[in-house]
């Protein structure tokens, strides 16, 4: 029926006619007829075509890195706007959209989806997502972006659905209930294309769930397999919790992986266990929480993991994008994955064995010594929530958190949002109900935020030691694009977007949008022009180079 | 007269007597404390009731009818924010956070609220009616004499060249699902139009209407390819407002237009 369109009666009612200076143009711009099925061999080889953005971190390794240098570090304040796309909902975007041949998909609040054509930000579609009104979220409705194969994109949803949807229309092609929402399930991250499989974690740590990453058939929804974040009974290290604590010990996988094709390796972090701040139900080290995950892609199997926090009570999730590259460290090349976690320190980890390499502290922290040869943390006695208050850094909210970095092959550095704050932290008994939040205490920062440093900072990957920070005021939690341009973008609670040079750190271009910047830019390019696309508030901005 | 309806026409007089008095501010806020857990509001007196306190508060961003507007969604295909009466009653009473959707007027009663959530039910009420025709026969003729599937999406299946209809059985009744097949000219979407492109080469791309604003517009063609234009860059444009889709006078008998129509009316979603 591909026919039938041009075999229409013209039954004209409303006729739009162009002025005549209009008519005399002979190039065509702003016709873009798109977009061809994205294989997996595209997103095995995301590099080739950096006019696009086919995944939440760019490509498979989530360098979060644009190989387009249209705009570079002498033109970049040529910038100008292009377009704003706004979001119809008033909550704050967390979303990186996917740019495929001429077509953005933007994720909204609370589950929502809508194409629209990347030169413009005008739609051509939306899929809006029902939903229960009983949910169970702790921080706010989020969601951070789609993944896509073939002409399917796939979508987390906040009751914990899985939805498959068709790219060219915004029908609904399948939905899967991953879990229970009423047991304090939900879904926000983007998830991760492995060959043809969707994977995807889950979100809900404040609520006494048990984690876990899945792998769902893409064409059909079927589950393929699960990786539960903390092992059952039969295994060994499900002895790293106290009696029955492992069934609400949390784990949860709410941001998106990385994959080596090589390895044939899924990395994925995990979140804290729980209560969060109340550890005495739960002694031990509650495997594998606050942990990066390493699993076998054709059947989910650990093939090992590192623990950055081992039985944390200060809600350090390691839920940040493991960004993976190869380099030459003491005169070898290793495969690495570089990691600042939220409990504030950077990590150098080799990622074929899970073998610790190097790490140092890249925020303030004052509840370790510092790592061992193993890289665990030499714990400070006396930093444990108490029902008086502890003062801790860094913060509940960390030395860094879920919101991306990002690592430039060109300058071999790596760019993480660093912020040297403090809480007090609290410790409170609490049963566990199912379905009610399940944390055992909580936090409170004793100063102004004025008074805490938030930058910035360039970190050498093969040392990890910090070669520039670019301090901002008052703070940031907006995710970091570096580019072949040699800049790196990135924006501020206050609504600053800016762009550094990626070599030294000096401010070469800003503007005010107006709103939070909490997610991550990214770049694509139509017709031969880039673009730098940043979500702020709940307005999606496009800019590019002036005409 | 069921002590239901007794109970309804009790609570209607109620609503009138009220509605004439000024209520005290505090007078929803005290029964809001305890609302029950079940609406007990759904007569028929309950439903009219709720359709006239829809009509005054919530029309105006979500159509006289419930069918959407400019401001407010289509409430009679289910509802994106509500699985139960009770969340539906939030939001009718509270409105729902970060949106546009605020909740009715504080002066109105809580009363009034779970009648307009009987109303808004009805709106979606998907009772089996009995058709003449049988839905397993409307299933084959769907995929095979009728030639549904080469436009029209079912569960991710079928072309992309007309509406999805996974759960058009939520939204269209019998009679309007007969309408749509016998003259689908009659009630055309602006979604549906078909928009003819003349561009400066004077070569054409024409294709189904995605979206259209002052200065661009963005269409699907016979490929199911996506296009967008500049209207500046463009010779000419024609919206053609009639639909793609051909009537089944032509190719389906009377019993089989029945038996279509039992298929479409009975693909809706599932119910929670």
């Amino acid at each position: 029926m591909k026919r039938l369109a041009s075999v229409i009666a013209l039954g004209v009612l409303v006729t739009g006619v162009v002025p005549a200076a209009a008519q005399e143009t002979e190039s065509q711009p702003g016709t873009t007829p798109a977009f061809s099925p994205v294989t997996w061999e595209r997103l095995l080889n995301a590099k080739d075509e950096p006019h696009n953005w086919l995944m939440y971190s760019g490509t498979l390794d989530s360098q979060h890195y644009s190989g387009l240098d249209q705009v570079h570090n002498r033109n970049v304040g040529d910038l100008e706007l292009k377009w704003a796309y706004q979001i119809p909902q008033l909550d704050r975007a967390e979303t990186v959209p996917v740019v495929v041949d001429g077509v953005m998909f933007i994720t909204e609040a609370p589950s929502n989806v809508v194409a629209v054509d990347a030169a413009t930000g005008r739609q051509y579609w939306r899929y809006n997502h029902s939903l229960p009104d009983d949910l169970r979220i702790c921080c706010g409705r989020n969601n951070r972006g789609v993944a896509i194969l073939g002409e399917t994109l796939y979508m987390s949803t906040l009751d914990a659905h899985l939805v498959a949807i068709d790219a060219r229309t915004g029908n609904l092609v399948w939905d899967k209930a991953v879990a229970d929402y009423r047991a304090g399930y939900s879904k926000t991250e983007a998830p991760l294309i492995v060959k043809d499989e969707v994977v995807t974690g889950m979100a809900g740590g404040e609520y006494g769930v048990r984690g876990f990453i899945d792998s769902y058939n893409a064409k059909s929804g079927e589950l393929e397999w699960r990786a539960e974040t903390i092992p059952g009974p039969d295994h060994p290290d499900n002895q790293t919790w106290a009696g029955d604590s492992w069934r609400t010990g949390g784990a949860a996988t709410w941001i998106t992986g990385a994959y080596d094709p090589d390895l044939d390796l899924v990395y994925w972090g995990t979140g804290n266990p729980g209560p969060d701040w109340n550890g005495d139900v739960r002694l031990g080290d509650n495997l594998y929480s606050d942990s990066a995950m390493a699993l076998k892609h054709e059947t989910g199997a650990l093939e090992w993991y590192f623990q950055f926090t081992p039985h944390d009570v200060h809600d350090w999730d390691a839920i940040q994008v493991p960004i993976l590259a190869d380099l030459e460290m003491d005169g070898e090349m290793r495969k690495v994955m570089m990691w600042a976690n939220r409990n504030a320190f950077f990590y150098t980890i080799d990622r074929v064995t899970g073998k610790f390499l190097v790490g140092k502290p890249f925020a303030k922290q004052t509840w370790a010594e510092g790592l061992d040869a193993n890289g665990r943390p030499i714990r400070i006695p006396g930093t444990s929530p108490t029902a008086e208050g502890v003062t801790v850094s860094p913060p509940i909210g960390g030395g860094t958190n879920w919101f991306s970095p990002s690592y430039s092959p060109r300058t071999e550095l790596f760019y993480v949002q660093a912020y040297d704050g403090e809480d007090i932290f609290y410790k409170r008994d609490e049963d566990y109900v199912e379905g009610d939040q399940f944390t055992g205490g909580g936090g409170r920062r004793p100063l102004p935020v004025e008074n805490y440093k938030s930058a910035i900072r360039a970190i050498d990957p093969k040392t990890a030691n910090l070669r520039w920070e670019y301090e901002i005021q008052p703070r940031s939690t907006a995710g970091i694009m570096a580019t072949a341009g040699d800049l790196v973008f990135s924006g501020s609670v206050d609504g600053y977007f800016f762009a550094l040079d990626a070599v030294s750190g000096e401010e070469l271009w800003h503007m005010n949008v107006g709103r939070m910047v909490h997610s991550a830019p990214m770049s694509y390019a139509v017709d031969g022009k880039q673009y730098i696309t940043i979500a702020a508030g709940n307005v999606v901005y496009s800019f590019g180079l002036r005409d | 007269m069921s002590m239901r309806s007794l109970w309804s026409a009790v609570t209607l007089i109620l609503v009138a007597v009220l509605s004439l008095t000024a209520a005290p501010p505090d007078v929803s806020a005290q029964a809001r404390e305890e609302p029950p857990a079940d609406n007990v509001f759904t007569g028929e007196l309950d439903v009219q009731m709720g359709q006239r306190v829809f009509q005054q508060q919530c029309g105006r961003c979500h159509g006289e009818d419930g069918t959407g507007g400019e401001g407010g969604p289509d409430l009679t295909n289910g509802f994106r924010s509500a699985s139960t009466d009770e969340g539906l009653f939030k939001i009718v009473r509270e409105g729902i956070p970060n949106t546009q959707m605020v909740g009715i007027s504080r002066r109105s009663t809580d009363q009034s609220a779970w009648m307009v959530v009987a109303y808004l039910n009805s709106l979606n009420d998907t009772n089996d009616v009995d058709l003449p025709g049988n839905a397993a026969n409307g299933q084959q003729l769907y995929a095979g004499k009728g030639n549904c599937s080469g436009c029209h999406m079912v569960n991710g299946e079928g072309g992309r060249l007309g509406p999805d209809l996974s759960q058009v059985g939520n939204r269209r009744d019998p009679a309007e699902l007969v309408s749509d097949l016998r003259t689908p000219d009659q009630d055309v979407a602006p979604r549906w139009w078909t928009l003819r492109v003349t561009r400066a080469d004077g070569t054409v791309v024409q294709g189904l209407r995605m979206d259209e604003d002052t200065f661009s517009m963005r269409l699907m063609d016979d490929d199911e390819d996506l296009w967008s234009f500049s209207k500046r860059d463009v010779r000419s444009y024609d919206r053609i407002k009639t639909s793609t889709m051909p009537s089944v006078n032509a190719t389906l008998t009377d019993a089989e237009v029945d038996d279509l129509v039992a298929y479409l009316f009975s693909l809706r979603r599932e119910e929670i």
